[in-house]
């Protein structure tokens, strides 16, 4: 079985951002880049099924320039077996993404599409629902447990106030929350063997996708200083100041 | 001629402005401005001097300097690809393993079990190893192998030595082992529970100098019998193998011991810092190894094993500094004295910046020593330079994070104290580690 893995090369998440001056968006210059961390969790996962023998290759992919190669390195470094980089320079938005990933999909014919339930810049959490929607294929999102049993797959999705399972027919799309595996460490010798394995690169030109951006950012704002807090004496002059200051009760 | 001409017009208004005439028919004042113009207007002439400037060709854009195209191979400050994604993974190892387990390991004396099968994931004993013998290793990587100490360190200085440890014997014997040696001793570095080892240089003796060991080997038909004192040996208490310097009749070498051998005993003698790596006096007495484990042949090079191994300390220490001086700055912009960030006060400031002047200077000295060892020239003059800075400025940088904490760096609650004692080591490092 095939496994597709689409990455996102984000900010660090270590790295605090900080807003343009001109508020066009976030600083990345000389900003250390990573892979998404829900990005690190969908690779994990995917090897873990080809460990387990359910799984026998592992194609990992993204979208963007020349640099998000790295991602895809650190991909084949923790286990996807090759890699393929859709070139462009423009800031692909999630429906874009879904459309070029659909074109992979239909090239490479996975059974699994394996994806991190949104990356920690946009936070947008559309591309794996979308890319389910465009290619008719069903989805488990925000999973926190994979079993796949034969031509299905039971999902174990984290919902509000619990878990829900839901069972898909393959070919499939799921996307990762955070409880569903702790991701490994690259280790030294498979960083060397990265190297070796193939990374293809196609132009987002030539998969006929239409990246025009159907959304436009404003304003990028840095969220407001939170002020220091007052300390209260008593119960009483608490309830004054609710009720008379910050009049919530 | 301008000068002249001013010279004249200045000598006649000055006698004119001195005359009594002036005052009688009242143009002292105007007189007087005019002296005042002329001379600035004057002297202004004629300090610039005239030359023409002509455009001899036009230009579209302003022309800049390019970058050259070649590199010098002998000292180029450039990481690989490889190396990059080898530090990220070693540093995001070091942040979430070792980091948070730092003041238990110290508390223990000991790294935990679970640490070190954590980083054998990293498989940095597969590095240490040639291709032919099960390893990863195809070329040297001394850069490298610098690049990960620094990064282990930067987590926790202990562990890193008690992970290293290991490592570096394996790298000697890659480095120097004989066929025999290698065949023996380093597949069972890449099999998934690799031996504890560990390198024994450094003696309780004063002004210790690793050129004339206390320690002795003297032939004794086909074996060689070992007799001395080893002090801060890592893993002493749980090592399988170990690499003893000892004195010779022909100079010192060094020997493979493994664990267990009758006549080898470990001492009790509890370290100040890098305790986790549960360095102990190593005791031989009449300790017996056939004369095959005189580690490498002719081409051994001494020098160039204990160079080595200051390298590597250089590099804990340059990783363990860069911790302190991450750790003190969001400190200093956070913790208030008098109304203000203390970081504002320029004795706090100016602390800090000296700390990355030296940590920077101290990896300057360290890549180049490393770089050049690399690419098998001679290095030995550059390590110097490197241990002799470092061991400076890296006990200098633990205790001045200590004292940027204030009464916070002496509790517990801080690693910065667990920090500083172990940069101290750097004052009395030999051997123990090789990169």
């Amino acid at each position: 079985m095939k496994v597709l893995v689409p990455i996102k090369r984000v900010v660090d998440y270590n790295v605090k951002v900080r807003v343009k001056a001109d508020n066009s968006g976030v600083e990345l210059a000389n900003v250390k880049m990573a892979m998404n961390p829900f990005c690190e969790i969908a690779v994990e996962e995917a090897v873990r099924l080809k460990e387990k023998g359910v799984v026998t290759e592992i194609v990992a992919v993204t979208i963007g320039s020349k640099a998000a190669q790295e991602q895809l390195r650190t991909a084949m470094a923790l286990g996807a077996d090759r890699s393929i980089l859709i070139e462009t320079e423009e800031d692909a938005q999630p429906l874009a993404i879904a459309k070029a990933l659909k074109a992979i999909v239909e090239k490479e014919q996975p059974q699994l599409v394996i994806l991190g339930k949104q990356a920690i810049d946009g936070d947008n959490s559309q591309t794996g629902q979308m890319l389910a929607a465009l290619t008719g294929m069903g989805q488990g999102t925000f999973a926190s447990e994979v079993v796949v049993d034969g031509d299905k797959v039971k999902v174990t999705r984290e919902v509000d106030g619990g878990f829900q399972t839901v069972e898909l027919k393959l070919p499939a799309v799921i996307t990762t929350d955070l409880r569903l595996n702790e991701p490994r460490y690259a280790s030294l010798p498979n960083i060397m063997k990265a190297k070796k394995k193939p990374l293809d690169t196609v132009s987002a030109a030539d998969l006929g996708v239409d990246f025009a951006p159907r959304t436009k950012t404003l304003k990028v704002e840095a969220p407001a200083a939170r002020s220091a807090g007052i300390k209260v004496a008593s119960v009483e002059e608490l309830v004054s100041k609710l009720k008379n200051e910050a009049k919530v009760i | 001629m301008a000068k002249d001409a001013v010279g004249y017009a200045l000598s006649s208004l000055n006698k004119l402005a001195s005359s009594g005439v002036l005052d009688r028919i009242g143009l002292r004042k105007f007189v007087e401005r005019m002296a005042y113009t002329l001379t600035k207007t004057g002297f202004r002439v004629i300090t610039t001097s005239a030359r023409t400037f002509k455009a001899s060709k036009k230009l579209d854009k302003p022309e800049r300097l390019t970058a050259p195209g070649h590199t010098t191979d002998l000292f180029d400050l450039n990481i690989t690809e490889e190396q990059q994604m080898i530090r990220d993974s070693v540093q995001a190892f070091a942040r979430d393993m070792l980091r948070p387990a730092g003041e238990k390991a110290d508390m223990a004396s000991a790294t935990s079990d679970e640490t070190l099968a954590a980083a054998l994931e990293l498989g940095l004993n597969f590095f240490a190893v040639p291709e032919s013998l099960g390893g990863a290793a195809g070329e040297r990587s001394t850069v490298t192998g610098m690049l990960v100490a620094e990064d282990l360190a930067h987590g926790d200085m202990g562990q890193a030595v008690a992970i290293l440890a290991p490592i570096g014997v394996a790298n000697a014997l890659t480095a120097w082992g004989s066929a025999d040696q290698q065949a023996r001793y380093l597949p069972a570095f890449t099999e998934d529970k690799p031996p504890k080892a560990a390198i024994a240089v450094a003696e309780p003796s004063p002004l210790f100098d690793p050129a004339q060991l206390a320690t002795t080997a003297s032939k004794d038909g086909d074996d060689y019998v070992l007799n001395g004192k080893k002090s801060l040996v890592p893993l002493a208490a749980e090592a399988e193998l170990f690499l003893v310097a000892a004195q010779t009749d022909d100079g010192p070498a060094v020997f493979i011991v493994e664990g267990g051998t009758a006549g080898l005993s470990c001492g009790e003698d509890p370290t100040m810092g890098i305790r986790a790596a549960g360095c102990r006096p190593l005791l031989l007495e009449n300790v017996r190894v056939p004369a095959s484990n005189r580690l490498g042949d002719t081409d051994f090079d001494y020098r160039a094993f204990i160079d080595l191994g200051t390298l590597a300390w250089c590099a804990l220490a340059i990783g363990a500094c860069q911790g302190v001086m991450d750790y003190v700055i969001p400190y200093c912009n956070e913790r208030k004295a008098f109304g203000e960030p203390i970081s504002y006060r320029q004795a706090v400031a100016f602390i800090i910046a000296d700390m990355a002047i030296e940590i920077d200077s101290m990896r300057m000295l360290t890549y180049r020593a490393a770089c050049r060892a690399e690419q098998g020239k001679s290095f030995q003059r550059e390590a110097y330079l490197a241990r002799t800075l470092v061991k400076d400025k890296a006990m200098k940088i633990g205790t001045d994070g200590v004292q940027l904490l204030g009464g916070h760096g002496f509790t517990h609650e801080y690693p910065v104290e667990r920090w500083y004692r172990d940069l101290r080591v750097l004052g009395v490092a030999f051997g123990g580690l090789h990169l």
